[in-house]
C-alpha cells in the first residue's frame, strides 16, 4: 500500500523508496565485493584436516576456500573433464603429474613448474577395535585371530599402494591376500573397519586421530621403511581464474604455523 | 575380459530376481486381494527402498550385518560367517534394493485384472492361492515378465549396495560393475568400455531370451 499509493501520502511514501533505493546499492556493493570461493580438490585422507585450517585462512586473508573431498584419482578424472576446480590437493604425486603432463595443470612459480609441490607426507598405521579385544602391531598381522583386513584399493589410493607394499615387505602379501578386503577409499577403509566387519584396517593417521575413531580403537604405526613415502603433492589446476589466490592458499599450507597444525592431524610437515 | 565377474553378476542377477519373484508375487497378490487400510503402509514400506542412496543402504546393510548389531551376530552365528564381504551378503542387498522393481509392476498388473471375474470365481468358492496361480498369473504375465526384467536388470548394474557391501574380493564380490568402474577409475577407458560392451550385450541377450520366453506364439496381441 505504502510502495504504490498514490501522490497524497508524499512522506510516507518516498522514505521506503529511498530505503530500497540504498539497500540495492549496499546489496549491489555487496555482490561486487564478494569473489566466488576458492575451490579445492583435496584426497580424501584430508577430510578431518582441512576445515579448520580453510577457517583460519578465510580469518587470516578474507578469502573463502571449499573443498571437494574424494579419492585422488576421482578427482584427477573430474580435473580431467573440465571440472571447476582451483586448486588440487592430492594424496600422492602420480596423479598431480598426470595433470601436468596433460597441460592441465601447473605449479608456476616454483623453482621446477613441472612437479607438484610436496605439502605433506602420509602415515600409514594399522587400526582395529578397542572392543575387538585385537590389539594393532605388526604381530597382529600374522595372527589368526585377523580373519578379514581392510585396505583401500592399491590400483589408485596411495594408501593403499603403501599398505601393499608394506605386506610385501612383511612378506605376508600372499598369506593375506585371501583376508583382505578392498575399499573404495581411505575413509571407506576406515568404515569398514569402524562397523566391526573387518577385524584391523591399513589407514590414514588422519583418519585414525579423528575424535571417533581415537575413541572407538586403537592403532600402531606401521614402520616407515616397510612402504615407499606417501608423499602428498599440489597442482594449481591451469584453468583458474584465481591464480594469485590459490598460491596464497599453498603458501598458507606451507608456513610453519599451518604445517605445525598439520603435524598434530596425522600427516608429516615437508620441513 | 573379466569372465569371473561377469559369471558372478549373472549369477547374483539370477538368483535375486528368483528369490524377488518368490517374494513379490504372494505379497504383490495379497496387497491387491487384501482388504484393509493399513496394507497401504505395507505397500509404502515396499516401495522404500528407491528413495535411498544405493550406498548409503550399502552402509546401513554393513553397519546392520555387522557384529556390532544383535541382528547380525544372529545371521553370523547362524551361518558360521558374517554376511558382509560375502555373495549371500550381496544377495540380501540385491533383494533389498531391488525390491521394489519387482513388486511395483506385480501390483499395478494385478490390479488391472477385471475385478468381476476375481470376484466371481471367489464366490464360486476358489481360495486365494487358485485365484492367483489360474487367473492373476495367467492374466498378468506381461508383470509378471516386466518384473522379472526390471529385477534382473537392476540387478545386472548394481553398483552402490555392492560397493560398500561388497569388500572388491575377486570371484565372491567383484561384479561387472566393480570392475568397470574400477577400469574407469585407473583411467583404462579400452578396458573399461569392453566391459562395458559385455555388460551390455549379455544384458540385451538375457533380456531377448525373457521377452522370448514370455511371448505368445502369433504376437503380443493373440
Amino acid at each position: 500500500m505504502l510502495l504504490i499509493g498514490g501522490g497524497k501520502h508524499r512522506m510516507p511514501n518516498s522514505i521506503p523508496k529511498r530505503f530500497l533505493i540504498s539497500l540495492c546499492g549496499l546489496a549491489c556493493l555487496a555482490s561486487l565485493g564478494a569473489q566466488a570461493p576458492l575451490r579445492v580438490a583435496a584426497a580424501a585422507d584430508l577430510e578431518p584436516v582441512l576445515p579448520p585450517i580453510f577457517a583460519r585462512f578465510q580469518q587470516a586473508t578474507g578469502i573463502h576456500a571449499e573443498a571437494t573431498f574424494q579419492a585422488s584419482a576421482v578427482l584427477t578424472t573430474q580435473i580431467q573433464n573440465g571440472a571447476p576446480f582451483d586448486l588440487f590437493l592430492s594424496a600422492d604425486t602420480g596423479y598431480p603429474k598426470r595433470l601436468i603432463d596433460a597441460g592441465l595443470a601447473d605449479a608456476a612459480g616454483t623453482a621446477d613448474s613441472s612437479t607438484p609441490i610436496l605439502y605433506a607426507r602420509g602415515t600409514l598405521v594399522l587400526w582395529a577395535r578397542k572392543d575387538s579385544r585385537l590389539t594393532p602391531s605388526l604381530d597382529l598381522l600374522r595372527s589368526p585371530d585377523l580373519k578379514r583386513l581392510a585396505v583401500a584399493n592399491p590400483e589408485r589410493a596411495p594408501y593403499g599402494r603403501a599398505a601393499v607394499a608394506a605386506l610385501t615387505s612383511l612378506k605376508l602379501y600372499e598369506a593375506l591376500k585371501p583376508k583382505l578386503v578392498t575399499a573404495e577409499n581411505i575413509s571407506q577403509t576406515a568404515q569398514f573397519v569402524d562397523s566391526g566387519n573387518a577385524d584391523a584396517g591399513l589407514i590414514s593417521l588422519t583418519s585414525a586421530l579423528t575424535p571417533r575413531l581415537s575413541a572407538s580403537g586403537a592403532y600402531f604405526v606401521i614402520p616407515r621403511e616397510l612402504y615407499p613415502p606417501i608423499e602428498q603433492g599440489a597442482v594449481i589446476v591451469s584453468s583458474t581464474k584465481q591464480r594469485a589466490r590459490a598460491h596464497k592458499l599453498l603458501e598458507y599450507l606451507l608456513s610453519a604455523p599451518v604445517q605445525l597444525q598439520l603435524a598434530k592431524s596425522g600427516l608429516t610437515p615437508v620441513h | 575380459m573379466d569372465w569371473q565377474a561377469l559369471a558372478l553378476t549373472l549369477k547374483l542377477a539370477t538368483v535375486t530376481t528368483a528369490i524377488l519373484l518368490a517374494v513379490a508375487v504372494p505379497l504383490a497378490a495379497w496387497l491387491v486381494l487384501g482388504r484393509g487400510r493399513w496394507l497401504a503402509a505395507v505397500e509404502a514400506l515396499a516401495a522404500l527402498p528407491l528413495v535411498l542412496p544405493p550406498t548409503v543402504l550399502g552402509f546401513f546393510l554393513l553397519v546392520l550385518l555387522g557384529p556390532r548389531t544383535a541382528f547380525g551376530r544372529g545371521i553370523t552365528a547362524l551361518l558360521g560367517h558374517p554376511l558382509a564381504f560375502s555373495f549371500s551378503g550381496l544377495v540380501v542387498g540385491s533383494v533389498i534394493y531391488s525390491f521394489p522393481f519387482a513388486v511395483q509392476p506385480l501390483v499395478a498388473g494385478f490390479a488391472a485384472v477385471e475385478p468381476g471375474i476375481v470376484d466371481a470365481a471367489r464366490m464360486l468358492g476358489a481360495s486365494q492361492f487358485r485365484v492367483l496361480t489360474t487367473m492373476l498369473i495367467p492374466l498378468a504375465r506381461r508383470s509378471l515378465i516386466a518384473a522379472a526384467v526390471l529385477s534382473f536388470l537392476h540387478t545386472m548394474g548394481e553398483f552402490g549396495v555392492v560397493l560398500m557391501l561388497g569388500g572388491d574380493i575377486p570371484g565372491a564380490t567383484r561384479t561387472l560393475s566393480i570392475v568397470l568402474y574400477n577400469q574407469v577409475e585407473n583411467f583404462d577407458y579400452a578396458a573399461a568400455n569392453r566391459t562395458a560392451a559385455i555388460l551390455l550385450a549379455s544384458s540385451a541377450i538375457a533380456l531377448a531370451a525373457i521377452y522370448l520366453g514370455g511371448r505368445p506364439r502369433g504376437g503380443r496381441r493373440a
